[in-house]
């Protein structure tokens, strides 16, 4: 069970309308070539609001993650943004192309990888490939045929003999094929072991390095974070967080977890970080000069963000807040990017 | 495209084989019908629509007989279940098996999809007929009897209106929905329903199967014309659904 203490220094976002600033980016940014643009994009379904007007710019030459948990509207606003979902408001443009009618003209701008794998197991692995690579340049069949051989997928096989993993691959090589200079993926790595998730990583970034727009969804960040340089946090069909890796590094570095005995001290302690970072005075053990912020609790753990990498100041005071027990564990810099989304956003990762 | 054409393929030549099998083996017993037609007029005096069918081949000879069994039994029956068999999978099968988004995320707009799966389906449900009948001249000459390709054709083309209307309509229901088994088993028990209006004589009227029957069909052969009283509200069907379809699928959510 996790729970967050209320704290005068968390900057939760507080679930509005999405992001002011990604709204301000994607009005002023005009279509252009590699670009994905989403001006107030929306959609119902019944009354469950799939996607709040929603914002977002994605530019070439990187991997942008489109990060949240299951049904946070990651899913939609890659179907709306290639036209398989009309959004009931609001406009989209890739590579410079208008998303009008069904999509077909933007489609053709961009490959997408569907996230839900359903294949047609009567084909082989080739004729699926030619089925999934239609209306695309002549030479892409081709170029399909050898990344899948690069996988070692067997092509000549029916798609029915084929695991979870095989067939990933398999749209996985169709998504990489088409010389396009955008490519969607949504749940790519969903099922892949390891080595596999690394070649299809390393190829995603090769993509990149080549000046491709990525877009690529998951709702596990551990799976996908070392290739993003750009990480859009999705929550209830709202972008919550919009930050490049390297910040969030940076904030990953800075935080600390400190294990307790019990769930109570972990709020005791939670209280007594958060009264230091108020901004005057502040606890005159703990020490406002820290400047202790973003402090949650998860069970029996307090997590909180230091205003320096460096923590032995901190770790000192500590030591001497006689009121509070030992600590069982502490970790510093080391915190999972999924356990920092939870902690900053409120919201599970995976 | 390949897949499609595959199963329209295989479709095609299954039904054209089964229509060929069932007129065959019609043709094969008809010395030995036309001599028994009066004991069997006894036997189906019970039902008097049966009586009624009896003396129209009775009357109309090999000719009401082809119509009958080729158009009436076998395009009623086996036709009419191979275009909703065929129809319901066309667009609901895609959901039903999830490949929907698989199949709309390429770059070809949802019209050409739609219309490849529409027009397609609508020649395999209605070639099989003519290649069928096709075949019938020859069928004849092994009980020496004979009859105008022209009639054959003519009448073809009539049963093929009323399969493309009743493939059509199914087709409309595909695009709209997710399980064909649904859109099956309703469109069976629909037609199942309509063939036992058409049998009891009150309600004959009323059946849809009563602009496909031998009476209708021996008129086409006997006047030599075709009756657009009949094809062309079966063409105005075929041309709503297609448009519905077209309308129903361009916003429909993978």
């Amino acid at each position: 069970m996790t729970t967050a203490a209320p704290s005068p220094t968390a900057d939760r976002p507080a679930g509005g309308a999405g992001k002011p600033g990604a709204r301000d980016e994607a009005q002023r940014t005009p279509p252009g070539p590699g670009l994905i643009i989403a001006r107030g994009v929306t959609r119902r379904f019944g009354a469950k609001v799939a996607l709040a007007p929603f914002d977002v710019v994605v530019r070439p030459g990187a991997v942008t993650g489109l990060l949240g948990p299951n049904g946070s509207g990651k899913s939609t606003l890659m179907r709306c943004l290639v036209g398989l979902v009309r959004a009931d408001a609001g406009e989209v443009s890739i590579d410079g192309v208008p998303l009008v009618g069904d999509g077909t003209a933007v489609r053709r701008q961009v490959t997408y990888a569907p996230g839900e794998l359903h294949l047609y197991s009567e084909l082989t692995g080739r004729e699926h490939l030619a089925f999934l690579l239609r209306a695309r340049d002549r030479a892409a069949l081709g170029r399909a045929e050898a990344i899948a051989r690069d996988f070692g997928l067997p092509l000549e096989q029916r798609v029915r003999a084929y695991s979870h993993g095989m067939k990933r691959q398999l749209v996985f090589a169709a998504a990489l094929a088409p010389d396009v200079k955008v490519r969607i993926l949504d749940e790519i790595s969903e099922g892949l072991d390891p080595s596999k998730r690394s070649e299809l990583l390393d190829r995603i970034d090769a993509e990149a390095r080549a000046g491709r727009t990525i877009l690529l969804s998951s709702h596990h960040l551990g799976e996908v974070d070392r290739v993003c340089a750009r990480l859009l946090f999705v929550n209830a069909g709202r972008l919550v967080a919009d930050e490049s890796a390297a910040a969030i590094a940076l904030r990953s570095a800075r935080r600390m977890a400190v294990d307790w005995s019990s769930e109570e001290v972990a709020r005791r302690a939670a209280a007594r970080l958060a009264d230091a970072g108020a901004a005057t005075g502040g606890d005159p053990v703990l020490g406002a000069e820290h400047c202790v912020a973003e402090v949650y609790v998860h069970g029996a753990r307090t997590s909180f963000t230091l205003a320096s990498d460096d923590p032995r100041p901190f770790l000192a005071r500590l030591e001497s807040a006689r009121d509070l027990p030992p600590p069982r564990a502490i970790e510093h810099g080391r915190m999972s990017l999924n356990d920092l989304y939870r902690d900053l956003y409120g919201v599970e990762g995976t | 495209m390949l897949r499609t054409l595959r199963g329209y393929t295989i479709y095609g030549v299954g039904l054209t084989i089964v229509l060929a099998l069932m007129i065959g083996g019609a043709i094969y017993w008809w010395p030995s019908f036309a001599e028994n037609v009066t004991k069997l007029k006894v036997f189906a005096a019970p039902m008097p629509m049966l009586g009624d069918m009896l003396n129209q081949i009775e009357q109309g000879g090999v000719s009401a007989y082809v119509v009958g069994q080729h158009y009436f039994k076998g395009g009623n029956t086996v036709g009419v279940g191979g275009a909703i068999l065929f129809a319901a999978g066309a667009i609901a099968g895609e959901a039903h098996r999830g490949t929907m988004e698989l199949w709309l995320g390429r770059p070809v707009s949802r019209a050409r999809l739609l219309s490849e799966r529409f027009f397609g389906g609508l020649l395999v449900t209605c070639l099989p007929v003519f290649v069928s009948s096709a075949l019938i001249p020859w069928m004849l000459g092994w009980v020496d009897e004979s009859m105008s390709f022209a009639d054959l054709m003519r009448c073809s083309a009539h049963c093929s209106a009323l399969l493309g209307a009743i493939f059509a309509v199914t087709f409309f229901w595909s695009a709209a929905a997710s399980d064909p088994m649904r859109i099956i088993f309703v469109m069976l028990m629909f037609c199942v329903f309509q063939f036992a209006m058409y049998m009891v004589k009150t309600a004959t009227d009323y059946s849809l199967f009563r602009v496909a029957d031998i009476e209708v069909y021996m008129e086409l052969v006997l006047r030599d014309r075709f009756d657009w009283r009949y094809v062309g509200p079966l063409l105005a069907v075929i041309a709503l659904s297609y448009l519905g379809a077209l309308r129903v699928f361009a916003r429909r959510v993978p």
